[in-house]
């Protein structure tokens, strides 16, 4: 048994791994919103970026360039609940799942009366109530596993 | 699922992280499993059979046992 300071947790290595490579995207996605927002719409307010006038698919491509940096997200995160320890991936994948049925109900319900009676949202909303329902949801996970 | 993790660690002067780092699971992993809000899967159990040197059934209690 390993028992000085120098630890080779396998849990303890997933986390240190997904803090960095988290912090990578996060730089990452700073970096190309910059940019994006330069290309545009140009580096002041009323500015023209200058890829005003290129062809429409090349300012769409500019414009969701940032989701590159959240897809590195993505495969952190799945990286880190497959590498982490079996309850804490089974604290996540449950909290996941609640957060998602959630935010599928939310949805199914505002769209059910969105545009006659409540405005309509921007899609941003799904993935930020999704992302707020997992970490409330795996917040009540480890209460009840620590109580 | 009682078990008998605490004691075993005791018994030996190993803090929660020691345990942790030897069955390479979270801290949290091992309160847990102590305070019996988590029973593990057979291939943890075999790994806490394996550190202590004990059959899993002297260091797990099923749902069976605990009448007796």
């Amino acid at each position: 048994m390993d028992m000085d300071g120098k630890s080779k947790n396998p849990v303890r290595r997933a986390y240190r791994r997904y803090f960095w490579e988290f912090g990578s995207a996060m730089v990452l996605y700073v970096a190309m919103m910059w940019v994006r927002n330069w290309l545009l719409f140009g580096a002041r307010p009323g500015a023209s970026g200058p890829m005003e006038h290129a062809p429409q698919g090349w300012q769409i491509a500019v414009a969701a360039m940032p989701v590159t940096p959240v897809a590195f997200v993505l495969v952190a995160i799945v990286r880190l609940v497959r590498n982490t320890d079996e309850m804490q991936r089974r604290v996540y994948v449950e909290s996941a799942a609640i957060a998602g049925a959630a935010t599928a109900l939310l949805a199914a319900t505002y769209g059910l009366i969105e545009g006659d009676f409540f405005p309509k949202l921007s899609a941003w909303w799904t993935y930020s109530v999704f992302m707020f329902g997992w970490l409330i949801a795996s917040g009540f996970l480890w209460r009840s596993y620590y109580r | 699922m009682k078990n008998r993790l605490k004691v075993l660690r005791a018994e030996r002067d190993w803090t929660q992280a020691q345990l942790a780092d030897a069955a390479g699971v979270a801290r949290q992993t091992i309160v847990a499993l102590e305070n019996a809000k988590y029973s593990p899967s057979l291939e943890l159990a075999f790994k806490f059979s394996r550190i202590f040197g004990k059959a899993i059934e002297e260091i797990f209690q099923g749902l069976a046992d605990e009448g007796k």
